[in-house]
């Protein structure tokens, strides 16, 4: 990927167009089925016996009182299920041992006739487990945490830089346990039809779930069909093959008849992922004009014996943020008898851009700096960490844009000094950054002799508008409408795609679209533009493309501005404006991209101001499980809002020139909201969310009210 | 699961005779919440849809008589003059979807500490009528939460309507979250004046483990406006009034840390509560010549 | 136990179709809908009544179906999202809908088109929200808000649904005149 010349897509109409989502019709009308709409001829339901404890050992499953319900076809346990090939994934590995890893682990499965049946099932399946002491806490003293290889790196001299510098800032800063919870809870519709698997699911990438289906049932590939045409947002939770798929699957084959089952939404904290908690330190020595000399960012967190290799890579972006000579970055990890947790929205970036921005916030106050000018001078000419140059960067340009549009100019920056009322009111700013990357991928362009194309690929809908955006790069390439192709994702029948998650979904497809049209594209005029009576047909993949050395480091930018009010009673903080400026390349469909920037930043100010799970010490589990007790951003929490974007050009990314979005919006948002709380209160939070009790108890403290 | 539908509220009672450990259901929003979440598994179920009854309201010369399944949707539009504190609790019970089925009788039935509605029935004084096919008895609400999601209601017994005290001078309520909508309380406060009487009534939520009142905060504020004669002067209420009524609203409090709030903050806002909602109801009193026209 | 009491006959007319059906009691409506009559645009996002992705129309107003028993809605008027539009001419929420964007992955959204047809009727009849202030008649931004935050959207469409809802208003009650 050295090449600075793509063949690149022709720029404008339709791409660059706010195209409206061709799927939205659908969407609007309820006539689009996702994973559990499904309802196969003779389909049965099935429901979870989770893991009453967090540790131990299944000694019995007492199924006679669920067997006599009206309705009972089956109970599901390790001593009964069948078998299953390895996967390499231990979350997969379902009912195949009596040993509980965690809480909420599945360790029986009820199947019924109807849901109503399974659920009762389920509630009377009694287990008996023999369970022993869990290892739950995580302290920075904790005896297993360690540092994985490639999870440290240093430069210059990080002790004696920080030591000597004029102004320092050694801070901790903790994230609570945080729930992706898309609207759509994990589901499958699994049916065996002769030796084949045909299963409906919800999953940000079908291809992953074939494979592993194929290994654990020990089946072909081409023997597994997954079709995940419609699903209901993930944010990273689907992002790989969930547990719930198998069981399905698992249970089809066992009552040999089509299951469906979808997950209470009170399992999917145990069983989907979730972002587990961090505590970070971080430490920046500075000269007296704001000039960073030394910036150290220390991770410590955890993650399940299921996923021994799972860790939240909180200090990634740190190592390309800033310039500075000396620095450290180290992130240590604890296998701990939890849930494992796993990608949500930005992993790694979004926890780690709360702390490295809430510090230099710090600084900039520490410094009497403008937290814009503060950055601006720490802005890097090369990667600090590999030394190569960015592709492109603009991150000081969103800055100043958005300063304009957010009227940053007439900002005092003292604290605690606005008061509208019993409100104090304040404003914060901090940096996004995401990395913008590209997976090989495949595709399939077809011409009909009578006119019209065919685009297939197997690309992932989850809400971003990938399908609508697919097929304005697939008519930009073949100089054409919209509505002169048709475009087929979401099944693994078409061909292989990487998943939606990662920021790099349409970098990946669109590479592998483009290329299919264009050489379809040249075929055509071999036939002089007369597409010959059996169609032509071409399909690609960008294996190679993408295999040659990189120089660049790229990764897309933004700068993210709150506004907040706290009621200097009640401790209650509420964001009254935010502003996201963002460079990410060229801009596919200012319609679609907006959407998803929008809802990045609102999930940003919920992880802000309101959600938080608790790891609890007695159980093993999150007791906030629901969405009544976790609670996410509702439509009353969401003031004024704005997205804007740089006519940001790179041609070193992709022959789009696009870079990703899905994770950009959520980076650096509760750093700006907190950071406007400081500004409004003069109460730093260095432990989200910012709740009503802890912000009250700290402005009484400190004499502020 | 078997489904019960009494035709009337005879065949109502004599079915809860029947079946005492069956579950009363109306809106749902109450009941099918715990048996989806796995908390109940009833054997049986009685469906109260069928009882217009219960879903009619009557104001006479003092009281409202509210039938237990009025939903709340209907007590914000058809009572807010009648029964104006647990009108401004029903805008911030669940979401309006929950507020078109749900009603006090779920409520009261599920007694959690943190149901809106238990506060302004506490403050303007409220009876609960319940009867079975033994009869009929009247339970002065403060007196119908016996515990934490526990009352008063005898196994055979259901609950038929509640008996509001018309509000004869303002009333508000309010609380705290850390949503804006869809939130459980981190607390609550209804407070309610009586010029007639020269009284006032209270009602605390999720500050203890049952919705109560805070009974010498009433008696301390009744006292402090009648010897300053506020009530007849309208005149301002002076700061420590208020803030020894807020500490004696606090002091009536019992709660608990746990995920929304410490229960340091919990008294720590309720007497913001306190404090706030007196502000409120007293300039309104001011301002509305709330009987003292005739004082 | 019997099994004839565990199972009760209903009548439902949903979307203008009558259907008799001999259900098991403990059914809701949502699992009614979407298992029994594949009418799956009512989504099953927390059986809870806590993010409304389930909101459907019963006798004209907007309920959470996870918290109805289905057999407690015999003989009501159940109006779901497959029912506002004829097929071809789209109801103006989701024609409002489709003009903002006001949905991403889409499965929160007909919950939301149904509260949006539901609460533009409630703002039609003057009845008043948490935020409505005097006795004119509620309309705007904050009312939109607060009326639609009994529907929980995770790609948080939120903006996009306010400016749609706030387009449908006046259409919408055309609507509702056109519809008895």
């Amino acid at each position: 990927m050295t090449g600075t010349t793509f063949g690149a897509v022709p720029w404008g109409p339709p791409l660059g167009e706010p195209v409206p989502r061709l799927d939205g019709r659908a969407k609007v009308t309820g006539s689009a089925r996702y994973a559990a709409d499904h309802t196969p001829a003779g389909c049965a339901h099935a429901w979870p016996v989770p893991a009453p404890v967090a540790k131990g050992t299944v000694t019995a499953v007492h199924r006679a009182a669920a067997m006599a319900e009206p309705g009972a076809l089956s109970v599901l346990a390790h001593d009964d299920a069948p078998r299953l090939g390895d996967a390499d994934d231990r979350t997969l590995a379902v009912l195949q041992s009596p040993r509980i890893a965690h809480r909420g682990q599945v360790v029986a499965l009820a199947v019924a006739e109807t849901l109503p049946a399974a659920r009762a099932m389920a509630a009377a399946v009694r287990i008996e487990c023999a369970p022993v002491p869990p290892d739950l806490e995580l302290t920075p003293e904790h005896p297993r945490l360690v540092t994985p290889e490639g999870a440290e790196s240093a430069q210059g001299d990080f002790p004696a830089a920080f030591h000597g510098a004029q102004v320092r800032i050694d801070a901790v800063y903790s994230i609570p346990p945080l729930h992706n919870h898309p609207m759509e809870p994990h589901a499958a519709t699994a049916q065996w039809l002769g030796g084949r698997l045909v299963v409906f699911d919800s999953s940000q990438g079908s291809n992953a779930v074939r494979d592993a289906l194929a290994a654990l049932f020990e089946l072909e590939p081409d023997q597994v069909s997954v079709v995940s045409e419609h699903v209901g947002g993930g944010f990273g939770a689907k992002g790989t093959p969930r547990p719930h798929v198998v069981l399905a699957a698992m249970a089809a084959m066992a009552v040999n008849r089509p299951v469906k089952l979808a997950l209470p939404r009170g399992l999917l904290p145990a069983l989907t992922g979730y972002r587990a908690s961090t505590l970070q330190r971080v430490r920046l020595g500075a000269d007296t004009e704001g000039r960073v000399r030394a910036i150290a960012h220390e991770v410590d967190t955890y993650t399940s014996p299921l996923s021994p290799d799972w860790r939240e890579r909180a200090t990634q972006p740190t190592r390309s943020l800033y310039a500075a000579p000396h620095r450290l970055t180290r992130e240590r990890v604890a296998p701990l008898d939890v849930p494992s947790p796993s990608w949500m929205r930005a992993p790694g970036e979004c926890s780690g851009m709360f702390a490295v921005e809430s510090a230099m916030d710090e600084l900039a106050v520490a410094c009497a700096m403008d937290p814009i000018e503060l950055r601006a001078r720490n802005e890097p000419d090369v990667d600090p960490h590999t030394g190569r140059p960015f592709s492109s960067r603009h991150l000081v340009e969103c800055l100043r844009a958005g300063a304009d549009r957010f009227g940053w100019a007439d900002r005092d920056p003292a604290p605690a000094m606005r008061r509208q009322g019993r409100l104090l009111i304040g404003s914060g700013v901090a940096a996004s950054t995401y990395p913008a990357e590209v997976i090989p991928s495949s595709a399939r362009a077809h011409a009909n002799p009578g006119g019209g194309f065919l685009v297939e690929i197997n690309a992932t809908d989850i809400g971003t508008g990938a399908r609508t955006v697919l097929a304005q790069i697939a008519a930009s390439t073949l100089g054409i409408g919209v509505d002169e192709l048709e475009i087929d994702i979401g099944r693994t029948d078409l061909p292989r795609a990487p998943l939606a998650g990662g920021s790099c979904g349409t970098a990946s497809w669109g590479w592998a679209v483009h290329k299919a049209c264009g050489e379809l594209s040249r075929r055509i005029d071999e036939h002089q533009g007369a597409v010959p009576a059996g169609g032509l047909t071409v399909t690609v993949d960008t294996t190679e493309d993408l295999a040659t050395d990189d120089q660049y480091t790229r990764r897309s930018f933004g700068a993210q501005f709150a506004e907040v009010a706290v009621d200097v009673d009640t401790g209650e903080a509420r964001v009254r404006r935010l502003l996201g400026v963002f460079a990410a390349g060229r801009i596919l469909n200012p319609r679609t991209a907006r959407s998803q920037l929008l809802g990045g930043m609102i999930m940003g100010l919920s992880m802000a101001l309101t959600e938080t799970s608790t790891l609890d010490l007695a159980f093993g589990d999150h007791p906030e499980r629901d969405l009544a007790s976790y609670h996410v951003a509702s439509c009353a929490d969401v003031r004024e809002i704005d997205v804007h974007w740089l006519a940001e050009e790179d041609s070193r990314l992709n022959p789009m020139g696009s870079k990703g979005i899905g994770e950009l919006g959520i980076v650096g948002t509760a750093a700006a909201v907190t950071n406007a709380i400081h500004h409004a209160t003069g109460v730093r939070v260095r432990d989200l969310p910012a709740q009503p009790d802890a912000l009250l108890e700290a402005m009484i403290a400190q004499g502020r009210i | 699961m078997e489904f019960l539908r009494p035709a009337d509220w005879t065949e109502a009672l004599a079915a809860k005779a029947a079946h005492p450990s069956a579950v009363p259901i109306a809106g749902g929003t109450d009941v099918m919440v715990e048996i989806n979440f796995g908390l109940r598994r009833p054997d049986a179920l009685i469906d109260l849809n069928r009882i217009v009854e219960l879903r009619e309201w009557e104001v006479g010369a003092d009281t409202v008589r509210l039938g237990a399944a009025v939903p709340y949707s209907r007590i914000i539009d058809e009572l807010p003059t009648e029964l104006p504190g647990l009108a401004l609790a029903a805008h911030t019970v669940g979401s309006p979807q929950i507020r078109n089925r749900g009603g006090v009788g779920g409520n009261l039935g599920a007694a959690s500490p943190a149901g809106d509605s238990h506060p302004p029935l506490l403050a303007a004084g409220a009876e609960v009528e319940v009867a079975s096919v033994r009869g009929t008895r009247r339970i002065p609400v403060e007196e119908f939460y016996t515990g934490v999601k526990r009352n008063a209601l005898a196994p055979d017994e259901l609950i038929r309507c509640v008996h509001i005290k018309r509000a004869d001078g303002p009333q508000q309520f309010s609380k705290v979250g850390t949503r804006n909508a869809m939130v459980i309380a981190v607390c609550a406060f209804g407070l309610a004046l009586h010029p007639a009487t020269r009284t006032v009534g209270t009602g605390l939520g999720s500050v203890a483990p049952t919705p109560v009142r805070a009974g010498a905060a009433e008696r301390f504020l009744e006292q402090a406006l009648d010897e300053a004669g506020l009530w007849d002067s309208g005149g301002v209420v002076p700061p420590a009034v208020a803030g020894k009524f807020a500490d004696l609203v606090v002091a009536a409090a019992n709660p608990i840390d746990d995920v929304r709030g410490t229960a340091g903050y919990r008294r720590h806002a309720l007497a913001v509560l306190a404090r706030r909602t007196l502000d409120w109801v007293w300039d309104e009193y001011r301002g509305k010549e709330w009987g003292r026209a005739c004082a | 136990m019997d099994s004839r009491l565990l199972t009760s006959a209903v009548t439902l007319r949903v979307n203008g179709t009558v259907h008799r059906l001999t259900l098991d009691n403990r059914s809701t409506l949502l699992d009614t809908l979407r298992e029994d009559l594949d009418l799956t645009g009512a989504k099953k996002g927390c059986d809870h009544g806590q993010c409304g992705s389930c909101t459907v129309l019963v006798d004209g107003r907007r309920v959470n179906c996870c918290l109805l028993l289905t057999v407690a809605c015999d003989g009501s008027e159940i109006t779901t999202v497959e029912g506002l539009s004829d097929g071809w001419s789209l109801h103006p929420v989701q024609e409002a809908f489709l003009a903002r964007d006001a949905f991403q992955c889409g499965y929160c959204t007909p919950g939301q088109v149904c509260s949006a047809v539901g609460a533009l009727r409630e703002m039609a009849e003057g009845r008043p929200s948490a935020v409505t202030v005097g006795t004119e008649p509620p309309s705007g931004a904050a009312e939109i808000r607060e009326r639609m935050s009994g529907n929980l959207c995770r790609c948080a469409a939120y903006p996009n649904i306010v400016r749609a809802v706030g387009d449908a208003a006046e259409r919408a009650a055309e609507w509702w005149e056109r519809t008895p």
